[in-house]
């Protein structure tokens, strides 16, 4: 049986959540952006400000020449946090299977199987808009699709309102005459590539074959081939679902770009993520790092564990090795957040070629052990490291709120 | 205020054709009670309904504006006698913003255009809610979207009582447009169950089931949950469509008591019920020898 997913999307989710406090801002053009930064970027607009040429990432003062109309506010993350709670509560009665991504509005809903109970998936969609709508004065976007990526594209199509239906089996015929930009996962260096080779349309590159993707493309190929297919069994992972990752956040009380301080609160995150994985007899094969400047901007970078590992040393040296290439600006960095993912059980344990290594990481692992032992007795701060003395704010994990969409 | 018939019976209908389908064909759990093969996806469903029934009556186009891709490829699976009714966008039926109704008409119409070049275009079927009742700022609305579809077969389902009155069918059979006939359980508010005919090129029936305890449950799957009996469909057959299809042309007929495939069950023993009684050909368009003929899921 086909699957049935939801996608709910509150376009502008930032301005969005403003617009319901504030009814003032309604049909006005708004600029979301942080007060104080020398160069303030735009972290949302309205679709107003929107059609008047500002961007997201925009210099606020360049969005401000082109908009001058608009209202600027600072960004009110915990506005944004508490409205994406109550929007992800409404959707529960229909399944425990939602997926709230990365807080920004959007919701996948998967419905397979609760038809007899709750009519069509297109109707449980509807009446969740309604109900969301009248409850909290947000007006989402919804589509139905059989797979998060198809319906993904669907509310990108129909934006800023609307709805979209996609039946299974017409995934591809769905996607063919689209453009590629409207394709999420195409990354920059393969976008400028399908660009160069002047392709701007799905259906240009499907009619390439997996093998004369693979020329062009290497290990890119069949994730293209796939997604540009309308193929996608990436599950509807539910809050706190193991295969999510762990998600760390530091905001610094002032923005900084003293290497020590950003280090050490690293190695504190690389810390509470490893011990995280180890309670949870995990191991993470992928570590990344998104940097938030004080202008607004952000950059991610992530690097792969080979092999996986749980190990806080290990760990730290690829965290360390991210945020090189992450940290390229001059500008003082106001967020860090560490994602430790794509986590399995930890591989078995292989001897070592050399001795020496294979001595090194043996007493590493019993350090951990012991670091862990003591920690579990007397708390958190019974032991630390000397890299991260002096650092006395903690880090705690929190979804981020952002109003992209 | 109101007489059962605008149009008394005559005969000078009498071959009167008769389309039976059900509201809607795409329902996963249809394959549960087995008309549609196990594991048939949504996209395959049209071809496998199209060997039982030769008329639908798309609901999706109530949820989301008509395309014209999806509506092309939704041609192309079906033979060239199959017909489509299609459901109004909710934007204009009961979510309607003076703003842009308009606009969303216009949206609609050009959707929709497909079907109308194709010729299987048999109505569009404006379906309003039980709140939309006959007030001045409701019959203004109502005159005006009638307006806006001028030129396309049109046909207007009531919910409300209040709009169960000789002035309406006397305007509706001034514009040929078509009133749907209601089977409902009998509550009180709700549009009577009437034999009126208001357009002599078509009328259109909707069968929706007797649910009286589900009907304001406000849950579809339990206000369509309904099985009409063998002795119901035979007075239907016998008593409403006879009467009515020698009053017109052409006639619609839809089981929407789509929960647990009673709609299909339903509507197939009712084309039964209609030959017996001689007001459908064996051999008419209708597929429905050609479906019993042939086993359905080769």
């Amino acid at each position: 049986m086909g699957r049935a997913i939801i996608h709910l999307n509150v376009a502008d989710f930032a301005v969005a959540v403003e617009r319901v406090m504030d009814s003032r801002l309604k049909d006005r053009p708004v600029i979301i952006a942080p007060e104080g930064a020398a160069r303030s970027a735009v972290y949302d607009m309205s679709e107003e400000a929107f059609l008047a040429g500002v961007r997201k990432g925009m210099a606020l003062r360049q969005a401000l020449r082109i908009c001058k109309d608009a209202f600027v506010l600072p960004p009110h993350q915990d506005r944004y946090e508490r409205a994406m709670k109550a929007f992800f509560k409404h959707t529960l009665p229909y399944s425990p299977l939602t997926e709230t991504g990365e807080g920004d509005g959007h919701l996948f809903i998967d419905v397979t199987g609760s038809h007899r109970l709750f009519g069509p998936p297109m109707d449980v969609a509807w009446r969740l808009r309604k109900e969301i709508r009248q409850a909290l004065g947000l007006d989402p976007i919804w589509s139905v699709a059989p797979n998060k990526l198809v319906a993904k594209v669907a509310t990108r199509l129909v934006k800023p309102t609307g709805e979209y239906i996609v039946a299974v089996g017409e995934e591809e015929k769905f996607l063919a005459p689209l453009p590629l930009s409207l394709i999420p996962g195409i990354e920059k260096d393969d976008f400028l590539r399908l660009v160069e080779f002047d392709f701007t349309k799905v259906s240009q590159v499907v009619s390439l074959s997996l093998k004369q993707l693979r020329v062009l493309f290497g290990n890119r190929s069949k994730f293209l081939y796939d997604t540009l297919r309308g193929i996608d069994f990436s599950p509807v992972l539910p809050e706190g679902n193991t295969e999510s990752g762990i998600l760390l956040d530091y905001e610094f009380g002032d923005d900084t770009n003293d290497v020590a301080n950003v280090e050490s609160v690293l190695y504190r995150l690389v810390e509470k993520s490893g011990k995280q994985l180890r309670h949870r007899r995990l191991a993470a094969r992928r570590v990344a790092l998104v940097i938030g400047y004080s202008d607004g901007l952000c950059c991610i970078r992530q690097k792969k564990a080979d092999p996986a590992t749980a190990n806080d040393m290990a760990l730290f040296d690829l965290a360390r090795e991210v945020l090189v290439p992450a940290w390229f600006r001059r500008i003082r960095i106001r967020h860090i957040r560490l994602i430790c993912d794509r986590l399995i059980f930890p591989p078995a344990h292989q001897l070592e070629l050399f001795p020496q290594s294979f001595e090194k990481n043996r007493r590493q692992i019993s350090l951990m052990k012991a670091i862990d032992s003591v920690r579990s007795r007397f708390g958190d701060h019974a032991i630390r490291t000397g890299r991260t003395r002096g650092d006395s704010c903690a880090c705690r994990p929190r979804r981020r709120i952002v109003g992209r969409s | 205020m109101y007489a059962q018939s605008v149009n008394t019976p005559d005969s000078s209908h009498p071959a009167c054709r008769l389309w039976v389908g059900t509201s809607g064909y795409s329902y996963a759990e249809w394959a549960d009670t087995g008309f549609y093969p196990s594991g048939t996806p949504p996209a395959r469903m049209l071809p496998v309904y199209a060997r039982c029934f030769s008329i639908v009556e798309l609901n999706y186009t109530w949820y989301q504006m008509p395309k014209i891709q999806p509506l092309e490829r939704l041609v192309n699976q079906v033979p060239p006698d199959f017909r489509f009714t299609a459901k109004l966008t909710r934007s204009l039926t009961h979510e309607v913003e003076p703003a842009r109704w308009r606009s969303d008409a216009s949206r609609y119409r050009d959707g929709i255009s497909v079907l109308i070049q194709s010729g299987q275009l048999m109505a569009i079927l404006a379906q309003f809610p039980p709140n939309f009742d006959r007030v001045l700022k409701n019959r203004r609305f109502l005159a005006a979207l009638l307006d806006e579809f001028d030129g396309v077969p049109l046909a207007v389902e009531f919910r409300h009582r209040s709009w169960a009155h000789d002035r309406v069918f006397a305007e509706l059979e001034r514009r040929k447009i078509t009133m749907v006939t209601v089977d409902t359980p009998s509550l009180p508010g709700l549009f009577p169950s009437l034999d009126v005919v208001t357009n002599p090129e078509l009328f259109y029936i909707r069968f929706h089931g007797r649910n009286a305890r589900g009907w304001r449950s406000g849950s579809m799957q339990k206000q369509f949950d309904y099985h009409y009996t063998d002795e119901e469909l035979f007075e239907l057959a016998n008593g409403l469509v006879a009467k009515m299809a020698c009053q017109a042309g052409c006639g619609v007929i839809f089981f929407n008591n789509h929960v647990r495939g009673q709609a299909a069950d339903n509507a197939r023993a009712f084309m039964a019920k209609l030959m017996e009684c001689g007001l459908m050909e064996k051999m008419s368009a209708t597929g429905t020898e050609k479906a019993w003929a042939a086993p359905l899921f080769t």
